[in-house]
């Protein structure tokens, strides 16, 4: 084998990425990543485990674990941490009563040093709702732009319709793209 | 476009009553550097101290967003109602039932380009660290593709699934034309490992022959 082959083999090694879906049971991630892949998305029950999909996507290799969010399980995030480059964290925005609850988890989220440096994308799922919450209600509650430890982005979308899903999956992998593969 | 000439069948290998123990200290080095197709289970059944249980397979095309394949363990498994339980297998004694499936495509089926692999398992009471499977496809003694792929953590009494979405590795036509003369001489090992433990060991194997007339 040749240097040059075993240089590309690094270079695809290195084009991996692992993203990690979380939030609030019923916020929509296994949803969300169902439709991402083109699935159908008419039969999704409460996810009691994990999701994992390994797919290409703008020549990246990503990894992405929908871990279920049930208040039993989140105990268990913390085992799908390690090597983790972007947090897709799921927000139902029709679900005002769970708000603060989604909050405090997303902060404590924030404090766990093996996350120090991953992107944050925040998406406000079910934004098609009747009685959703604005984008801007939603970055207040949650506290965003108190978060400085993370680069983070806010995205209104729905799962249902599609709406904004791959531009926010394409906003993290550029911001994790130009965070560790510098040398491009 | 029929890609399935017929549904999968569990079937257990015709060595199967072999039951001898096997000493299990392989390792994932061990089976990475396999050039064939195993003879034997590496494990026995109750290697798979975790409970671990796969309860669904899938194949799905996604230029067409067909599912081409898709079995799954019957519902009265999962302690559901008993409803279209008629594929229940009767021959619950033999202990390597469950570890083998065979697979029958049509020719077609090696022309897909962009295909997503499914698997679904669910684990026991305990919580199961650095889960890894390494499945191997080999056609005679030519490797085809191999799977390596960390799972890590299963947290207890959870259902999980994955799913591999690949290129469909693209086949010198010859070899096609071989694999398709060949049925059931394309295979598979699968292997799952907990912390380096070898705790499962399945087994499929593959036709592509399906709907020609022989």
């Amino acid at each position: 084998m040749g240097f040059l082959t075993i240089l590309k083999k690094l270079r695809q090694k290195e084009k991996e990425m692992r993203i990690l879906m979380l939030g609030l049971d019923n916020a929509g991630k296994t949803t969300i990543l169902k439709r991402f892949n083109g699935e159908p998305i008419d039969t999704i029950s409460p996810t009691l485990g994990f999701n994992i999909k390994t797919l290409e996507h703008r020549g990246y290799k990503l990894n992405i674990w929908d871990v279920g969010g049930q208040k039993s399980l989140r105990s268990y995030w913390k085992n799908y941490f390690e090597s983790t480059d972007g947090v897709a964290w799921v927000v139902d925005s029709a679900d005002a009563r769970r708000l603060s609850d989604c909050a405090k988890e997303l902060h404590s989220l924030l404090r766990e040093e093996r996350l120090a440096g991953a992107t944050l994308l925040v998406l406000a799922n079910k934004a098609d709702l009747p009685g959703a919450l604005t984008l801007q209600e939603i970055r207040e509650a949650l506290d965003l732009d108190s978060i400085k430890t993370h680069h983070w982005r806010i995205l209104s979308c729905s799962a249902v319709t599609g709406e904004n899903l791959l531009d926010g999956m394409d906003w993290m992998l550029d911001d994790i793209a130009s965070r560790i593969f510098t040398l491009d | 476009m029929s890609l399935v000439s017929k549904k999968c069948e569990s079937i257990s290998l015709l060595e199967s009553n072999r039951d001898e123990i096997i000493p299990n200290n392989v390792t994932p080095d061990d089976v990475l550097k396999f050039n064939k197709i195993t003879d034997t289970y590496l494990c026995s059944p109750d290697a798979n101290v975790y409970d671990i249980d796969f309860t669904r397979f899938k194949i799905r095309d996604l230029e067409t967003g067909t599912v081409l394949f898709e079995i799954a363990k019957p519902p009265t498994d999962f302690g559901v109602d008993n409803e279209g339980a008629e594929e229940v297998p009767e021959e619950p004694l033999d202990p390597n039932a469950g570890r083998f499936v065979r697979y029958q495509f049509t020719p077609q089926f090696l022309k897909l380009k962009t295909v997503g692999a499914t698997v679904e398992f669910t684990v026991g009471a305990r919580p199961v660290n650095h889960f890894r499977m390494i499945e191997k496809h080999f056609f005679r003694d030519t490797l085809l593709k191999t799977f390596d792929f960390e799972f890590g953590f299963c947290i207890p009494f959870s259902r999980n699934t994955c799913e591999h979405i690949y290129e469909f590795p693209s086949l010198p036509p010859n070899l096609v034309e071989e694999m398709i003369a060949a049925p059931f001489e394309t295979c598979s090992d699968s292997f799952y490992f907990v912390d380096n433990h070898l705790v499962m060991h399945n087994k499929a194997d593959y036709a592509y022959n399906g709907g020609i007339n022989n």
